[in-house]
């Protein structure tokens, strides 16, 4: 069973690298997401696996079959790697028919006849589309053509599929069913999935294993949760996420094994990590997610600076002494403007970052000394 | 209160007309009518007409005696089924045949050529790609007939009586006279003359298809070969179809190749008569101007039924939309190991055809006998006496010739004015058509400026002659006015089609943004507009300018004398035998022309494959 194994990969453009040292592996039946801001490297990861693009150095192989190799100059064509590719723009061949277009990838594998019209139609039926048969991709909405670009793409049953930002050009309420559609057909298709997107949410959602890239290089490999609650370092954190984490300046006052002392907002907390806490220099960043910072109780003392009611939650921004400190309430709730209030950060997932490094060095909880 | 004594219809009139998209529509509107529909009814007219006494006293019969400007049929039958000595087949199907054939001959060889080599620079990994795209547009920035001199100067042998040429100089090969008059080389030269073009809409439309497209092909397993055949091919269609339809119209009724081509030996093998030069010889003769009418009408009804094909292939159901891609993510066919040995194949192929010809020409202008290199000579440059044994026009070196430099002048203030009245009307009606997309009036000026394309330019020079002796423009005639006219109307199409697409790129809000803020209309077009497809826009201008400067056939039938413009100085040379005189003509013109075009690409980036393909 195909499993993708990246190791040392890199690509470089005349002046700038897009893609820097890259090790990853993939399992099989896996649905990855490359997420990143764009131009961070994600598309040419995804397209170097296809093989549409040429890694300047590395090996990826696909199975147990190398398909890329820098030494050994293995460089297989796609259409030899055995896979499925979904574009951002759908490339649908406008001179052919819906039909035609499912068709071709089956008739270029010479199944017979009989075969490729049964699977063409069990695609449509599975895709919702079996009216369009007969249309031309111009007389189809952005949606539609997504599914016919879905049922393209799927319809040589590939292992391993990838997918370039496919939702992206879709409507908001498009987007969010088309979603749930993917992730049934991972389910469905017992393939793996290599999926990129700039979206966290569609990345959180989505995804078994989150590949997050900034600037051609890997920040962090782990499973959505993992990436939201332990985040490797500030870009992460701040990357995912919705609304963003708190990053509190603070100054490390003392560090010892698990425990260190931290000033922050005018007042002093112990901090206590579960593991021993890694090197940090003097200055220090506190990250707090929005959901641990507790309204109306504790010594924290804040003014309302504005309330973002949204029917489930509402998001409440805090002025503590000039810093903006945000935090999430379930419900509905309104404040007035500038009243005062008092807040606590709670919950053991608070994360301490160097300042200097940004890399997240301890994560645990803080109580006020 | 006083708004209301304004009758709806007048204040839907003030409406229509506050919007200059409106104003140049109906001003184009008129423009056009006057200077294409009305010449081109003259034409029909006149194709059912007696057009003179001469022509009268020829159609009269005993029974049924006609008078000057009678209503007749005569023409069309006469020429087109007259079996009296076999006049309607050696004068009308014949010739059409014949051309017919060469024109198609040229078009497989322009687009096959123009096709390939467009493939190679925007879709391969091939090396040197930007030398062999400047190149390999020299073709066709050089006058149409320099191909056709090329052909001559290189395959012309002693065999055929016909003096040394480069191929016999050099390897003594001989080859035999049907490759060097006639049919087949007359195709060549024109083929070899339009590849570039196809080249140019070709290789625009490859560069604008969204390399996704042949991506998602090759994941799905298809082969390179089924990825050219039922991908690119398909989506290029438009793009061939258009090529083959201009290439077609272009070459059967080119008058200048087969005007060179068409000579024949002693021996007399050749019977090639293209049907532009029958058309040509029934036009000069008083006795059969009617008929020389019906051939334009002919060779025009041949164009209007390829492009109404056109539109009918590229409809609207499989019409190729952009869809933005990712245009930074090309990935370029390897080549693998034939790349090396491509590029160089190419780079001999591509310099045979584009400076082997400049350098022929340069040969043959210093040679007193041709292909014999011990009879140099530099006297048809330079010689400020007069040549013995010439007794016809000018005969001193062409630098310092009088009539040469003054003609050259001329030569490059007509094109500078026609390129500037053709470039800011193609921009103004690309303005409009983009502006008021989809309305009939907008498509009409549309369809109106490109008709003159499909215009042979031998009988649109014929209309305007007529124009000039009809009553009341008498004054046109041998008036450097009505070679502007001409060359605006003719050369418009390119720039309309290089205006209107450069205006469909930019999107209204751009200028809705400053309608908003009260910018006038005129400060909108040269401020935010022009700027922004600046390249577009003066590619517009270039190629009218590059068209005209090494335009003949248009202005031939025109010119007020040989001495007025460089070709019809080059064609008179050419036609008393200087050979080495026109040949250096010819190479002077190409030479400024290439000039200007560097230097207005350096200046500017406009460049003349920037213009017809977009993008």
């Amino acid at each position: 069973m195909p499993k993708i194994v990246l190791e040392h990969v890199s690509k470089r453009f005349q002046k700038f690298t897009a893609v820097e040292d890259l090790n990853m592996v993939i399992e099989d039946r896996e649905f990855i997401i490359l997420l990143g801001p764009s131009g961070c490297g994600k598309t040419t990861t995804l397209r170097m696996i296809a093989g549409l693009e040429t890694p300047t150095e590395g090996r990826i192989t696909i199975g147990d079959t190398v398909v890329f190799d820098s030494e050994k100059q293995i460089n297989l064509s796609p259409s030899k790697r055995d896979i499925g590719f979904l574009f951002q723009n759908y490339a649908l061949w406008p001179h052919m028919t819906v039909h035609q277009n499912i068709a071709f990838g089956l008739e270029n594998l010479k199944w017979p006849k009989p075969q490729i019209e049964a699977r063409v139609k069990e695609m449509l039926q599975m895709l919702k589309i079996e009216e369009f048969d007969k249309r031309y991709p111009s007389e189809l909405s952005g949606g539609q053509q997504q599914r016919v670009a879905i049922a393209r793409t799927l319809a040589p049953r590939p292992k391993v599929l990838f997918m370039d930002e496919p939702l992206s050009n879709l409507d908001a309420k498009l987007r969010l069913e088309m979603r749930i559609e993917l992730k049934r057909l991972h389910t469905d298709t017992d393939s793996t999935f290599v999926y990129v997107t700039h979206d966290q949410l569609e990345a959180m959602t989505l995804s078994s294993r989150i590949c997050l890239i900034k600037n051609g290089i890997l920040q962090q490999f782990d499973p959505p949760m993992e990436t939201y609650s332990n985040p490797a370092n500030l870009f992460v954190a701040d990357f995912v996420g919705n609304p963003s984490m708190n990053f509190i300046p603070a100054k490390l006052v003392s560090a010892d094994g698990a425990k260190a002392t931290v000033e922050f907002f005018g007042r002093r907390f112990a901090f206590e990590a579960a593991r021993p806490i890694g090197e940090i220099g003097a200055e220090a960043v506190v990250g707090v997610r929005p959901e641990f910072v507790r309204l109306e109780e504790g010594e924290g003392q804040a003014k309302i600076y504005g309330t973002l009611p949204a029917g489930m939650e509402t998001t409440v921004k805090l002025d503590v002494d000039g810093f903006i400190l945000t935090s999430v309430k379930f419900g509905n709730v309104d404040y007035k403007l500038n009243s005062d209030m008092n807040f606590s950060i709670e919950g053991d997932g608070i994360i301490l970052f160097d300042k200097q490094t940004g890399k997240n060095v301890g994560r645990g909880r803080v109580t006020p000394l | 209160m006083a708004e209301k004594t304004i009758s709806p219809v007048g204040n839907r009139f003030r409406t229509y007309f506050s919007k200059p998209a409106n104003i140049i529509t109906v001003v184009f509107l008129v423009i056009l009518v006057l200077t294409v529909v009305l010449p081109l009814s003259t034409l029909l007219l006149g194709s059912f007409k007696i057009n003179g006494n001469q022509e009268a006293v020829y159609v009269s019969t005993f029974d049924n005696p006609v008078e000057d400007g009678d209503f007749t049929f005569h023409h069309w039958v006469e020429l087109l089924t007259s079996k009296e000595y076999h006049y309607a087949l050696t004068a009308f199907w014949e010739p059409l045949y014949q051309s017919t054939l060469m024109a198609l001959l040229a078009c497989f060889v322009a687009v096959l050529f123009g096709g390939v080599v467009a493939w190679f620079i925007t879709r391969s990994d091939l090396p040197f790609k930007k030398f062999l795209s400047t190149v390999f547009v020299f073709p066709y920035i050089m006058p149409s007939w320099s191909m056709a001199m090329f052909w001559e100067n290189f395959f012309k042998n002693t065999s055929i009586n016909a003096g040394k040429g480069m191929l016999e100089a050099l390897t003594g090969i001989c080859v035999p006279e049907s490759m060097v008059y006639g049919l087949f080389p007359c195709a060549m030269a024109l083929g070899l003359h339009y590849a570039p073009f196809a080249y140019i809409l070709i290789g625009g439309i490859l560069r604008n298809m969204d390399a996704n497209l042949e991506e998602a092909a090759t994941v799905l397993k298809a082969s390179r070969f089924k990825i050219l055949y039922r991908v690119t091919l398909p989506i290029v269609m438009p793009a061939l179809v258009s090529t083959v339809l201009l290439v077609f119209s272009s070459s059967i009724s080119s008058f200048t190749v087969p005007f060179f081509l068409n000579k024949s030996s002693i021996k007399g093998g050749n019977n090639f008569i293209a049907i532009s030069i029958q058309m040509r010889s029934l036009l000069n003769n008083g006795m059969t101007k009617g008929q020389g009418y019906v051939l334009a009408i002919i060779l025009m009804l041949f164009s209007i039924a390829i492009l109404m094909a056109n539109n009918k292939i590229t409809g609207s159901r499989k019409s190729f939309t952009t869809v933005t891609g990712k245009s930074g993510q090309v990935s370029l066919v390897k080549l693998g190991k034939a790349r090396k040995p491509l590029a160089v194949f190419l780079l001999i192929l591509v310099a045979f055809f584009a400076i082997v010809p400049l350098l022929s020409f340069a040969a043959e202008s210093l040679l007193e006998v041709p292909g014999d290199f011990s009879t140099l000579t530099l006297r048809y440059w330079f010689s400020a006496e007069p040549f013995e044994g010439s007794n016809k026009g000018d005969t001193v070196g062409i630098l310092r010739s009088a009539f040469m430099w003054s003609a050259l002048g001329r030569s490059l203030l007509l094109s500078l004015i026609v390129a500037g009245v053709a470039g800011t009307f193609g921009i103004l009606i690309g303005y409009a058509v983009a502006r008021k997309r989809g309305s009939r009036a907008a498509s009409m000026v549309s369809n109106l400026a490109f008709l003159p394309y499909l215009i042979p330019s031998m009988s649109f020079g014929a209309v305007y002659l007529a124009l000039s002796y009809t009553k009341g423009f008498t004054w046109l005639d041998g008036s450097f006015l009505i070679l502007i006219m001409v060359g605006s109307i003719k050369f418009m199409p390119f720039a309309s089609r290089t205006g209107t697409s450069a205006m469909l790129q930019l999107s209204g809000e751009i200028e809705e943004a400053a309608i908003v803020i009260g910018v006038p209309w005129i400060r909108r077009m040269t401020k935010i507009l022009f700027p922004i497809q600046k390249a577009s826009f003066i590619s517009g201008y270039l190629l009218p300018f590059i068209s005209c400067m090494r335009e003949l056939s248009l202005f031939v039938l025109l010119v007020p004398s040989f001495k007025t413009l460089a070709t019809s100085m080059l064609q008179e040379y050419s036609r008393t035998g200087l050979s080495q005189s026109s040949n250096a003509v010819n190479l002077l013109i190409i030479i400024v022309v290439l000039v200007i075009q560097f230097i207005v690409n350096k200046l500017t980036g406009a460049s003349i494959d920037k213009g017809v393909g977009g993008n």
